[in-house]
Protein backbone atom coordinates (compact mmCIF):
# COMPACT_ATOMS: atom_id res chain seq x y z
CA UNK A 1 0.00 0.00 0.00
CA UNK A 2 2.74 2.48 0.89
CA UNK A 3 4.61 1.36 -2.22
CA UNK A 4 1.55 2.23 -4.29
CA UNK A 5 1.18 5.65 -2.70
CA UNK A 6 4.91 6.25 -3.20
CA UNK A 7 4.54 5.40 -6.89
CA UNK A 8 1.50 7.66 -7.13
CA UNK A 9 3.28 10.63 -5.55
CA UNK A 10 6.20 10.12 -7.94
CA UNK A 11 3.83 9.91 -10.92
CA UNK A 12 1.97 13.07 -9.87
CA UNK A 13 5.23 14.96 -9.33
CA UNK A 14 6.68 13.95 -12.69
CA UNK A 15 3.47 14.81 -14.54
CA UNK A 16 3.36 18.23 -12.84
CA UNK A 17 7.08 18.82 -13.43
CA UNK A 18 6.79 18.04 -17.15
CA UNK A 19 3.75 20.31 -17.51
CA UNK A 20 5.46 23.14 -15.59
CA UNK A 21 8.55 22.89 -17.79
CA UNK A 22 6.45 22.94 -20.96
CA UNK A 23 4.23 25.81 -19.84
CA UNK A 24 7.21 27.87 -18.59
CA UNK A 25 8.78 27.48 -22.02
CA UNK A 26 5.54 28.70 -23.59
CA UNK A 27 5.49 31.72 -21.23
CA UNK A 28 8.98 32.71 -22.33
CA UNK A 29 8.66 31.86 -26.04
CA UNK A 30 5.13 33.02 -26.92
CA UNK A 31 5.13 35.87 -29.37
CA UNK A 32 2.13 37.73 -28.01
CA UNK A 33 2.22 38.92 -24.37
CA UNK A 34 -1.45 37.98 -23.83
CA UNK A 35 -0.65 34.35 -24.63
CA UNK A 36 2.32 34.52 -22.28
CA UNK A 37 0.13 35.90 -19.49
CA UNK A 38 -2.44 33.12 -19.95
CA UNK A 39 0.32 30.49 -19.89
CA UNK A 40 1.67 32.21 -16.76
CA UNK A 41 -1.72 31.69 -15.08
CA UNK A 42 -1.57 27.99 -15.98
CA UNK A 43 2.00 27.80 -14.67
CA UNK A 44 1.05 29.40 -11.35
CA UNK A 45 -1.89 26.99 -10.94
CA UNK A 46 0.43 24.03 -11.57
CA UNK A 47 2.93 25.37 -9.02
CA UNK A 48 0.06 25.72 -6.53
CA UNK A 49 -0.67 22.03 -7.15
CA UNK A 50 2.98 21.22 -6.39
CA UNK A 51 2.70 23.21 -3.13
CA UNK A 52 -0.43 21.23 -2.27
CA UNK A 53 1.45 17.95 -2.79
CA UNK A 54 4.11 19.35 -0.42
CA UNK A 55 1.41 19.74 2.28
CA UNK A 56 1.70 23.54 2.11
CA UNK A 57 -1.98 24.24 1.68
CA UNK A 58 -1.99 27.86 2.83
CA UNK A 59 0.80 28.82 0.43
CA UNK A 60 -1.03 27.00 -2.38
CA UNK A 61 -4.22 28.98 -1.69
CA UNK A 62 -2.34 32.29 -1.51
CA UNK A 63 -0.53 31.40 -4.74
CA UNK A 64 -3.86 31.00 -6.54
CA UNK A 65 -5.50 34.06 -4.95
CA UNK A 66 -2.67 36.59 -5.14
CA UNK A 67 -0.55 35.44 -8.07
CA UNK A 68 -3.02 33.88 -10.49
CA UNK A 69 -5.87 36.11 -9.30
CA UNK A 70 -4.30 39.54 -8.87
CA UNK A 71 -0.80 39.86 -10.34
CA UNK A 72 -1.50 38.25 -13.71
CA UNK A 73 -4.76 40.18 -14.05
CA UNK A 74 -2.70 43.34 -13.55
CA UNK A 75 -0.38 42.18 -16.32
CA UNK A 76 -3.34 41.49 -18.62
CA UNK A 77 -4.83 44.92 -17.87
CA UNK A 78 -1.59 46.66 -18.82
CA UNK A 79 -1.07 44.55 -21.96
CA UNK A 80 -4.58 45.31 -23.19
CA UNK A 81 -4.33 48.98 -22.14
CA UNK A 82 -1.18 49.47 -24.23
CA UNK A 83 -2.75 47.65 -27.23
CA UNK A 84 0.62 46.84 -28.83
CA UNK A 85 0.96 46.92 -32.59
CA UNK A 86 2.33 43.85 -34.41
CA UNK A 87 5.65 45.52 -35.26
CA UNK A 88 6.37 45.88 -31.54
CA UNK A 89 5.72 42.19 -30.92
CA UNK A 90 8.99 40.44 -31.45
CA UNK A 91 9.56 36.97 -30.06
CA UNK A 92 12.87 35.42 -29.15
CA UNK A 93 15.73 36.84 -31.18
CA UNK A 94 19.05 35.09 -31.56
CA UNK A 95 22.42 36.38 -32.65
CA UNK A 96 26.01 35.86 -31.54
CA UNK A 97 26.15 37.58 -28.10
CA UNK A 98 22.81 36.08 -27.15
CA UNK A 99 23.98 32.60 -28.11
CA UNK A 100 26.92 33.08 -25.73
CA UNK A 101 24.49 34.20 -23.02
CA UNK A 102 22.35 31.14 -23.69
CA UNK A 103 25.31 28.79 -23.30
CA UNK A 104 26.46 30.54 -20.11
CA UNK A 105 22.92 30.36 -18.66
CA UNK A 106 22.74 26.63 -19.46
CA UNK A 107 26.11 26.08 -17.74
CA UNK A 108 24.77 28.05 -14.76
CA UNK A 109 21.65 25.86 -14.71
CA UNK A 110 23.74 22.68 -14.61
CA UNK A 111 25.92 24.13 -11.83
CA UNK A 112 22.76 25.00 -9.86
CA UNK A 113 21.38 21.49 -10.36
CA UNK A 114 24.71 19.92 -9.37
CA UNK A 115 25.00 22.01 -6.21
CA UNK A 116 21.41 21.35 -5.17
CA UNK A 117 21.75 17.60 -5.71
CA UNK A 118 25.14 17.37 -4.01
CA UNK A 119 24.31 19.39 -0.91
CA UNK A 120 21.40 18.18 1.18
CA UNK A 121 20.03 20.91 3.49
CA UNK A 122 21.20 20.04 6.97
CA UNK A 123 21.46 21.78 10.31
CA UNK A 124 18.49 24.08 9.67
CA UNK A 125 15.73 22.13 11.43
CA UNK A 126 15.32 19.07 13.55
CA UNK A 127 12.73 17.45 11.27
CA UNK A 128 10.24 17.43 14.13
CA UNK A 129 7.37 18.85 12.08
CA UNK A 130 6.26 15.74 10.25
CA UNK A 131 2.88 15.47 8.54
CA UNK A 132 1.42 13.84 11.66
CA UNK A 133 2.84 16.54 13.95
CA UNK A 134 1.36 19.27 11.75
CA UNK A 135 -2.05 17.52 11.76
CA UNK A 136 -1.89 17.17 15.55
CA UNK A 137 -0.85 20.81 16.01
CA UNK A 138 -3.96 22.14 14.26
CA UNK A 139 -3.08 21.91 10.57
CA UNK A 140 -0.74 23.70 8.19
CA UNK A 141 -2.76 26.93 7.97
CA UNK A 142 -3.12 27.27 11.76
CA UNK A 143 0.59 26.70 12.38
CA UNK A 144 1.70 29.09 9.61
CA UNK A 145 -0.70 31.77 10.86
CA UNK A 146 0.49 31.37 14.46
CA UNK A 147 4.12 31.68 13.37
CA UNK A 148 3.39 34.62 11.06
CA UNK A 149 1.56 36.60 13.77
CA UNK A 150 3.99 35.89 16.61
CA UNK A 151 7.58 35.26 15.53
CA UNK A 152 7.30 37.17 12.25
CA UNK A 153 5.03 40.01 13.40
CA UNK A 154 7.50 42.82 12.55
CA UNK A 155 8.23 41.59 9.01
CA UNK A 156 4.46 41.20 8.63
CA UNK A 157 3.86 44.83 9.65
CA UNK A 158 6.72 46.02 7.45
CA UNK A 159 5.12 44.17 4.52
CA UNK A 160 1.98 46.29 4.97
CA UNK A 161 4.12 49.45 4.90
CA UNK A 162 5.79 48.16 1.72
CA UNK A 163 2.40 47.61 0.08
CA UNK A 164 1.32 51.15 1.02
CA UNK A 165 4.53 52.53 -0.49
CA UNK A 166 3.97 50.48 -3.66
CA UNK A 167 0.41 51.80 -4.02
CA UNK A 168 1.55 55.43 -3.70
CA UNK A 169 4.53 54.85 -6.01
CA UNK A 170 2.41 53.16 -8.69
CA UNK A 171 -0.15 55.99 -8.65
CA UNK A 172 2.53 58.68 -8.80
CA UNK A 173 4.54 56.98 -11.58
CA UNK A 174 1.56 56.16 -13.79
CA UNK A 175 -0.07 59.57 -13.33
CA UNK A 176 -0.29 61.81 -16.38
CA UNK A 177 2.30 64.56 -16.39
CA UNK A 178 0.16 67.69 -16.75
CA UNK A 179 3.11 69.93 -17.57
CA UNK A 180 3.93 68.01 -20.75
CA UNK A 181 0.45 67.21 -21.95
CA UNK A 182 -2.31 69.56 -20.86
CA UNK A 183 -5.27 67.23 -20.99
CA UNK B 1 7.86 10.61 -0.86
CA UNK B 2 9.55 12.39 -3.76
CA UNK B 3 13.17 13.33 -2.90
CA UNK B 4 13.75 17.05 -2.35
CA UNK B 5 16.43 17.09 -5.06
CA UNK B 6 13.75 16.59 -7.72
CA UNK B 7 12.00 19.77 -6.57
CA UNK B 8 15.33 21.62 -6.65
CA UNK B 9 15.97 20.41 -10.19
CA UNK B 10 12.51 21.57 -11.32
CA UNK B 11 13.14 24.94 -9.66
CA UNK B 12 16.51 25.25 -11.44
CA UNK B 13 14.87 24.56 -14.81
CA UNK B 14 12.07 27.10 -14.21
CA UNK B 15 14.58 29.69 -12.94
CA UNK B 16 16.75 29.26 -16.03
CA UNK B 17 13.73 29.69 -18.31
CA UNK B 18 12.85 32.90 -16.48
CA UNK B 19 16.44 34.04 -16.91
CA UNK B 20 16.26 33.33 -20.67
CA UNK B 21 13.09 35.38 -20.90
CA UNK B 22 14.51 38.28 -18.89
CA UNK B 23 17.65 38.35 -21.03
CA UNK B 24 16.26 37.66 -24.51
CA UNK B 25 12.84 39.26 -24.74
CA UNK B 26 12.69 42.80 -26.08
CA UNK B 27 9.32 43.62 -24.50
CA UNK B 28 9.45 45.07 -20.98
CA UNK B 29 6.20 43.34 -20.02
CA UNK B 30 7.73 40.00 -21.02
CA UNK B 31 10.82 40.79 -18.93
CA UNK B 32 8.59 41.48 -15.89
CA UNK B 33 6.70 38.20 -16.45
CA UNK B 34 10.00 36.31 -16.68
CA UNK B 35 11.05 37.84 -13.36
CA UNK B 36 7.79 36.52 -11.85
CA UNK B 37 8.77 33.08 -13.18
CA UNK B 38 12.17 33.31 -11.47
CA UNK B 39 10.57 34.36 -8.17
CA UNK B 40 8.25 31.36 -8.41
CA UNK B 41 11.21 29.02 -8.83
CA UNK B 42 12.73 30.45 -5.64
CA UNK B 43 9.39 29.97 -3.85
CA UNK B 44 9.40 26.31 -4.87
CA UNK B 45 12.86 25.86 -3.35
CA UNK B 46 11.70 27.50 -0.10
CA UNK B 47 8.65 25.24 0.23
CA UNK B 48 10.45 22.02 -0.77
CA UNK B 49 13.43 22.63 1.52
CA UNK B 50 11.17 23.59 4.42
CA UNK B 51 9.18 20.40 3.91
CA UNK B 52 12.38 18.37 3.75
CA UNK B 53 13.85 19.67 7.03
CA UNK B 54 10.52 19.87 8.87
CA UNK B 55 10.35 23.63 9.31
CA UNK B 56 7.57 26.12 8.52
CA UNK B 57 9.84 29.16 8.10
CA UNK B 58 10.17 28.48 4.37
CA UNK B 59 6.43 28.89 3.89
CA UNK B 60 6.46 32.18 5.84
CA UNK B 61 9.26 33.39 3.59
CA UNK B 62 7.21 32.46 0.52
CA UNK B 63 4.38 34.67 1.76
CA UNK B 64 6.79 37.62 2.03
CA UNK B 65 8.24 36.87 -1.42
CA UNK B 66 4.72 36.91 -2.87
CA UNK B 67 4.08 40.29 -1.18
CA UNK B 68 7.28 41.78 -2.59
CA UNK B 69 6.56 40.30 -6.04
CA UNK B 70 3.09 41.87 -6.08
CA UNK B 71 4.56 45.27 -5.15
CA UNK B 72 7.26 44.88 -7.78
CA UNK B 73 4.71 44.01 -10.45
CA UNK B 74 2.55 47.03 -9.55
CA UNK B 75 5.44 49.51 -9.61
CA UNK B 76 7.03 47.90 -12.69
CA UNK B 77 3.80 48.01 -14.68
CA UNK B 78 3.24 51.64 -13.65
CA UNK B 79 6.72 52.37 -15.02
CA UNK B 80 5.81 50.53 -18.24
CA UNK B 81 2.75 52.74 -18.64
CA UNK B 82 4.77 55.89 -18.00
CA UNK B 83 7.45 54.79 -20.50
CA UNK B 84 4.85 53.92 -23.13
CA UNK B 85 3.25 57.33 -22.69
CA UNK B 86 6.61 59.08 -23.13
CA UNK B 87 8.25 56.98 -25.87
CA UNK B 88 5.31 55.13 -27.48
CA UNK B 89 7.05 51.78 -27.26
CA UNK B 90 7.82 49.02 -24.78
CA UNK B 91 10.87 47.79 -26.70
CA UNK B 92 13.98 47.68 -24.53
CA UNK B 93 16.20 48.51 -27.52
CA UNK B 94 14.75 52.04 -27.64
CA UNK B 95 15.16 52.69 -23.93
CA UNK B 96 18.87 53.37 -23.54
CA UNK B 97 18.78 56.48 -21.37
CA UNK B 98 21.15 54.97 -18.80
CA UNK B 99 23.57 53.55 -21.33
CA UNK B 100 25.69 56.72 -21.39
Amino acid sequence: MSELSNFMSHAVFHALAGLITLVSLMVVASKHPVKSAVFLVVDLFLLAAVYATLESHFVAAIQVLVYAGAVVVLFLFVIMLLNLQPDQLRGLRFNAPEAVTLILSLIGMFIMIGVSVAGKPTGLGDGSLTVEAIADGGGNTYLVAMKLLTDFIWPFELASVLILLAIVAAVVIAKKDHKDQPA
Amino acid sequence: MVPVEFYFMLACVVFTMGLFGALFRRNIIMVLMSIELMLNAVNLVFVAAGRSIGNLDGQIMVLFVITVAACEAAVGLAMVIALFRKYGTVNTDILRLLRG
